[in-house]
């Protein structure tokens, strides 16, 4: 089963290293969409339909706690799961974070298999044919 | 509060190098100006990142270009020769928000920090003043600097 999957990050290496990590992860066939704030993701929701969000917190334009905020007050997208994938990591702001509605928190760095214990958590196991779509993808990014 | 700082941010850097770039680092303190001069004098790229909370500051990073592609490289599991200045620059912004949110986590702090956007400098505004940390790598030198207001 193939998913959509939202990655919402001002870094354009660190989007593309969460994509990679999670095709290696067994789900090669995945879509992903890509924002560079939370603005951006917006706009993307109104016209496509994500299976999860992936979403940084230090953004310009947007936060990551202001589109998770915007994400949870409409009726449409608010059964999307969000996770935040961020460096800023206190305990007062991850509580943020999750009574904001985020189902999770990744603490920036990580290790590959931390991203997709993320996605197999949310999303269930990869099927065996998705696995290593790309084959010469590994974990060790 | 210093020293803490510099504490806290050389581990969040080793944590970084060798998590996310797979390099193994050390460091060396109180560097002289001569050796920062050394590091500004390559071909570079620099930013900074200010940040707020208990105390607030700035802290810079300075990388020579060459040690940035193999960074880059490493990180994104493609060749040098294919990543273009964006690249390369989105890494070390990255590298640099990765450290400084990583070292900040691990400081005790009555009012939670705040990062703000890592921007792009010229080498030539790094620091040589105090609050200087050189690291060595398999590769170049790089350097950190943390300026408290």
């Amino acid at each position: 089963m193939s998913y959509s999957i939202l990655i919402v990050d001002d870094s354009l290496p660190m989007r593309s290293v969460i994509k990679k990590t999670i095709r290696a992860a067994g789900f090669g066939q995945s879509e992903f969409l890509e924002a560079a704030n939370g603005k951006e993701a917006l706009t993307l929701l109104k016209n496509n339909w994500v299976d999860m969000v992936l979403t940084d917190h230090n953004m310009p334009v947007m936060n990551g706690l202001d589109f998770i905020l915007a994400v949870k007050a409409d009726e449409l997208l608010k059964t999307i799961p969000v996770v935040v994938i961020s460096t800023e990591g206190n305990e007062s702001r991850i509580k943020e974070f999750l009574d904001g509605g985020a189902v999770g928190y990744l603490a920036k760095p990580f290790a590959a298999e931390a991203i997709r214990d993320l996605i197999v958590k949310f999303l269930g196991e990869a099927s065996d044919d998705e696995n290593n779509v790309d084959g010469n993808e590994n974990l060790d990014f | 509060m210093m020293k803490t700082m510099l504490t806290a941010m050389k581990t969040s850097i080793s944590e970084v190098m060798e998590t996310m770039f797979f390099l193994p680092v050390e460091f060396s303190e109180e560097p002289s100006i001569k050796e920062i001069k050394g590091i500004k004098g390559r071909q570079n790229k620099a930013c900074r990142l200010d940040f707020s909370g208990d105390r607030s500051g700035s802290v810079y990073l300075l990388v020579p270009r060459g040690l940035l592609s193999q960074m880059a490289e490493n990180f994104m599991g493609e060749p040098a020769e294919s990543l273009g200045d964006e690249i390369l620059e989105g890494t070390l912004t990255e590298t640099l928000n990765m450290i400084t949110g990583n070292a900040l986590r691990k400081v005790k702090a009555e009012k939670p920090f705040a990062l703000g956007i890592p921007k792009l400098v010229p080498g030539a505004e790094f620091p040589e003043t105090e609050g200087t940390l050189i690291i060595d790598t398999p590769g170049p030198q790089m350097a950190i600097h943390i300026t408290l207001w």
